[in-house]
């Protein structure tokens, strides 16, 4: 996992300092003098050798320190940390979403196998799938924004609103109703997934012969269906969830743009656009860091809720 | 009587046809005796059986015939009626206990799943009650705690019994429950089962295709081929004097569980398609005494008191068996 | 993963092309049998027949600035009439630059499918047959890739070169090869110890010949597969680039399109018909993508029908 880390971030630091011009070219203007150019390319250690800047940017990342942000004038940790917790709100929000539908729709579309709610169902599922997420935002700012003004259409708190603390502002009913739309053009692209997944696992898992067996038992519908096809079918659902986040939180780039929300991958959009490359480097190295601790998790996951697995690694 | 299975009929919908994979099939389980249900594989018997429990693969229909409990007419019990009933009165044992037991969860669990939900006892009660269950079929309490893949085959093939015996269920159905393990294993296993049966004075059908576990534990034996019996009656009667050349095949085919020397020899060919099976006698075209006469439909022919048998040579069946004690009766038949 | 059906398995044959004919024609074999599979190829002709006489099927240029007959700009005109689906806030036709946005989706679409495809098949083919130490970096390499958030990674590298398509299928080749390599590596590995490859072996055939010459044709259904998958990822890579801002200002492309539609106001002015049908094409060419990787997968893996 932290080779992965490690690698990444060395790819990254190669890629800033090679790209043409200089880093610097959008920090500076007519208006700095040379000895205040000086001064900023020795701050970001652009003098030394690529090895004592490579050496300087691991030791720097290693302790947390990511750089100043040339637009925000403020360290990048600083920018970055906070917009992640609206990242993090939006991303879980429309996960879970997502898959409590995903789960049910797909144990649902297993159990109706052959009938023709499975005929439209598919495809639509398969739809949703192909659909670009801020496509499916721009329709439903255009309708439930725009046309029948039921949600805000942008930001994820009114402008000039106050709040006494992180906790009161992420409760709010303003900030809640910032939060749905985004939140659903997510979830509508996200639930595909686990809707499929679990509709394969089902089928799987119905035929085997313990399912039979719960029959043979006399126990109810409910029961079979809930205590053993779903329970077994969820296990891989639980890992694909995992996953889900570390992909989602680098995924809903274009949401938050399409909403202008203020998360991680809007900050790192429009550091890119800014030239803002502390920033863009910091904003690419959390969504990264969170990606791969999330396939981490995945894996220990899996080893939790599978007990052939879980007795299999502890030995 | 306790189960009294009359002319039943069930046909599998396959996307190429009907298939009669259970055809006009009727015997009888007497309180308190073991009936064994022998022939090869896809002859018929695990969908028979099953069938009396009703839970079926989608495609199986019932077409005819009568499967009478107690008294009443399982085929036309509701789903409700048939759900109460079942594991109560008719519990089964199945073939690979591997993927019999759910995985997710403890044996434990399972066992007191079915104490609780289908028993109606409190979570103290259905503990005890597992752990006398395990203790019955010879496993330690601390093993309800374990996941089935903890378990070796004998073991899940012992916690399997103790399922179906959780709530003293009147009839047993075992469908080959002890093809899966070795041959000691299979020993104790039965041994555990005989006695269980015995001291729960339970009724037992016992599907195989090994007809030295039937001439083992069995007091009748049922004899199926294509979908039909061809050969029932009293254990006894029909090893001693096997009055079928299937029943002779079979015999010939497999070890004894006591051992013994015989030679054994295998009947050659297989069963055959049921979408289009032969016409007269279905053993026909893998039959060594195959007369033109088998062409024509056989049928029953009682042979002494519960002993019937499908074959137009039943007369010379003495003559039969003699020349079926050689193996090289049996060879060179899928020519023919 | 299970073993690809055995109809593909091409062990003896004539020379390098007749193998690879038979490939192809074994890959053609699929859209006869499954029918969502011919509906996905059906769909991907409609878009390549639109993308080649695009030039033919436009009513106006789609960069020319419209003003009507008195000389006014033809801003947000309604469908109808002169422009089929109305025009832009700038004044294009809208209709038109639909059309000419096929062009450059399929191109961006098939490049990257095809570079993607090759990488993955050529590292699995490799590591797959050579295993040991080329085998174990190679998959580390897989690993990192996969730790790398694909978009940002696009967005980024496209921050560093000029805004052009390539970067796009710069990333798709770089980050998405991983998940073909793996596959066709499993595949390799049960190959190689098949029958036809120790003859080949036998007869002094050395190890890039039989690779290439005896295996590769064998795992060229696989590539198929994730080629059919890989064109919607990249088309809608390029649009949600396109989206962004990073994509090239000089060609119009269905994100594109969407960005200037997002960008002028379209949502509040209920110009549906401007934003609602480039993305309605680019889900078409995705799910004709899926389609046809379905039937793909059914016939590779006949298990997972039953």
């Amino acid at each position: 996992m932290l080779f992965v880390l490690w690698a990444v971030a060395t790819i990254l630091f190669f890629m800033f300092r090679t790209m043409p011009g200089t880093p610097l070219a959008a920090f500076i203007d007519n208006t700095t003098t040379a000895e205040q150019q000086e001064a900023l390319i020795a701050q970001f250690g652009l003098d030394k050798s690529l090895g004592e800047q490579y050496a300087l940017f691991m030791w720097n990342l290693f302790q947390g320190d990511l750089g100043q942000s040339f637009f925000f004038k403020k360290p990048v940790t600083e920018v970055v940390w906070e917009v992640f917790p609206n990242s993090v709100i939006l991303t879980l929000t429309a996960l879970i979403v997502a898959y409590v539908f995903g789960i049910i729709a797909g144990a649902y579309l297993a159990w109706k196998r052959g009938s023709w709610v499975e005929g439209v169902g598919i495809p639509l599922v398969l739809t949703t799938r192909a659909a670009p997420e801020f496509w499916l935002g721009m329709v439903l700012l255009a309708v439930f924004s725009f046309h029948y003004g039921w949600f805000p259409s942008g930001g994820a708190n009114s402008s000039g609103a106050v709040w006494d603390s992180t906790w009161q502002r992420i409760t709010s009913a303003d900030f809640l109703s910032h939060l749905a739309l985004p939140a659903i053009t997510l979830a509508i692209y996200l639930q595909g997934l686990p809707l499929l997944l679990m509709r394969s696992n089902m089928l799987n898992v119905l035929q085997e012969e313990f399912i039979t067996m719960a029959r043979m038992k006399g126990l109810s519908t409910w029961a079979i269906v809930m205590r053993h096809a779903a329970r077994n079918a969820l296990l891989p659902v639980a890992t694909a969830f995992a996953l889900g986040i570390g992909g989602a939180v680098g995924g809903n780039v274009v949401v938050e743009t399409v909403f202008s929300w203020p998360g991680i991958g809007r900050l790192l959009v429009n550091a890119v656009a800014a030239s803002d490359y502390p920033l863009a480097q910091g904003a690419f190295l959390m969504i990264t860091a969170v990606l791969v601790v999330m396939n981490f998790i995945a894996d220990i996951t899996y080893h939790l809720l599978d007990p052939r697995v879980r007795v299999a690694a502890s030995r | 009587m306790l189960l009294d299975v009359r002319d039943l009929v069930i046909d599998y919908k396959t996307p190429r046809g009907n298939v009669r994979a259970v055809d006009n099939v009727s015997f009888q389980v007497p309180a308190g005796a073991v009936v064994g249900v022998v022939g090869e594989s896809g002859c018929g018997k695990t969908t028979a059986v099953r069938g009396i429990t009703g839970v079926m693969p989608g495609a199986a229909r019932f077409a005819g015939g009568s499967i009478n409990f107690e008294g009443r007419d399982l085929i036309s019990l509701s789903e409700r009626e048939m759900r109460r009933l079942l594991w109560r009165e008719i519990a089964y044992v199945p073939q690979s206990a591997m993927n019999a037991l759910d995985p997710v969860w403890r044996v434990g669990h399972q066992i007191e799943e079915v104490l609780r939900d289908r028993g109606g006892m409190g979570r103290a009660d259905a503990r005890r009650r597992a752990e006398e269950l395990f203790a019955m079929v010879g496993l330690e309490g601390k093993r309800l705690r374990d996941y089935p893949h903890q378990f070796s085959g004998g073991m899940r093939q012992r916690a399997s019994i103790a399922l179906a015996l959780a709530l003293k269920p009147k009839l047993v159905i075992a469908d080959e429950p002890v093809t899966a393990l070795d041959v000691v294993i299979q020993r104790q296993v039965l041994d555990i089962f005989a006695e269980l049966q015995k001291d729960l004075d339970l009724s037992v059908i016992l599907v195989t295709h090994d007809i030295s576990v039937v001439a083992y534990i069995c007091d009748y034996v049922v004899v199926m081929y294509a979908g039909r019996v061809v050969e029932a009656g009293p254990v006894r009667d029909v090893l001693d004097r096997p009055s079928h050349p299937y029943t002779m095949g079979l015999y010939n085919a497999f070890p004894e569980l006591a051992g013994d020397d015989r030679e054994l020899s295998p009947i050659e060919g297989s069963p055959p398609d049921l979408l289009n099976p032969p016409n007269g006698c279905r053993f026909r075209p893998r039959c060594p005494f195959a007369k033109s006469v088998c062409a024509d439909a056989p049928a029953y022919r009682s042979r002494g008191p519960d002993h019937s048998v499908l074959c137009h040579r039943v007369d010379e069946s003495a003559s039969l068996r003699e020349a079926a004690r050689h193996a090289e009766t049996w060879t060179g038949m899928t020519a023919a | 993963m299970q073993q690809a059906g055995d109809i593909f398995l091409l062990g003896r044959g004539t020379t390098l092309m007749a193998r690879i004919r038979r490939a192809l024609y074994g890959a053609m074999e699929i859209p006869r049998r499954d029918p969502f599979a011919l509906a996905g190829l059906i769909l991907y002709l409609v878009f390549i027949l639109l993308a080649i006489f695009a030039d033919s099927l436009i009513t106006h240029d789609p960069r020319e600035i419209l003003f009507d007959a008195e000389y006014n700009l033809a801003r947000n005109l309604p469908p109808g009439g002169d422009h089929i689906l109305g025009t832009t806030y700038s004044g294009r036709d809208i209709y038109s630059q639909l059309v000419m946005g096929t062009r450059g989706a399929l191109i961006v679409g098939l490049t990257a499918a095809i570079s993607v495809v090759t990488v993955g098949t050529v590292i699995g083919l490799v590591a797959g047959y050579f295993g040991g130490i080329v085998d174990t970096l190679l998959m580390r390499l897989a690993d990192i890739a996969l730790g790398v958030p694909f978009l940002p990674f696009v967005i980024v590298l496209a921050a560093f070169l000029d805004p052009s398509h390539w970067n796009v299928v710069l990333g798709i080749a770089l980050l998405l090869w991983p998940q073909s390599a793996r596959v066709i590596r499993a595949q390799v590995m049960s190959l190689r110890e098949r029958a036809f490859v120790e003859a080949a072996r036998v007869t002094g055939a050395g190890p890039l010949r039989i690779l290439f010459v005896h295996i590769a044709p064998n795992v060229l259904a696989l590539s198929f597969l994730y080629a059919s998958i890989a064109v919607g990822w990249a088309i809608l890579t390029e649009a949600a680039i396109s989206f962004l801002g990073f994509g090239p200002s000089d060609s119009v492309t269905w994100g594109y399109m969407l960005q200037d539609a997002y960008a002028s106001q379209a949502l509040g002015r209920e110009q549906y018909y401007w934003f609602v049908p480039p993305g309605l094409c680019i889900i078409a060419v995705v799910v004709a993508g899926f389609f046809i990787s379905r039937g793909y997968e059914e016939i590779l893996f006949p298990k997972l029908r039953d």
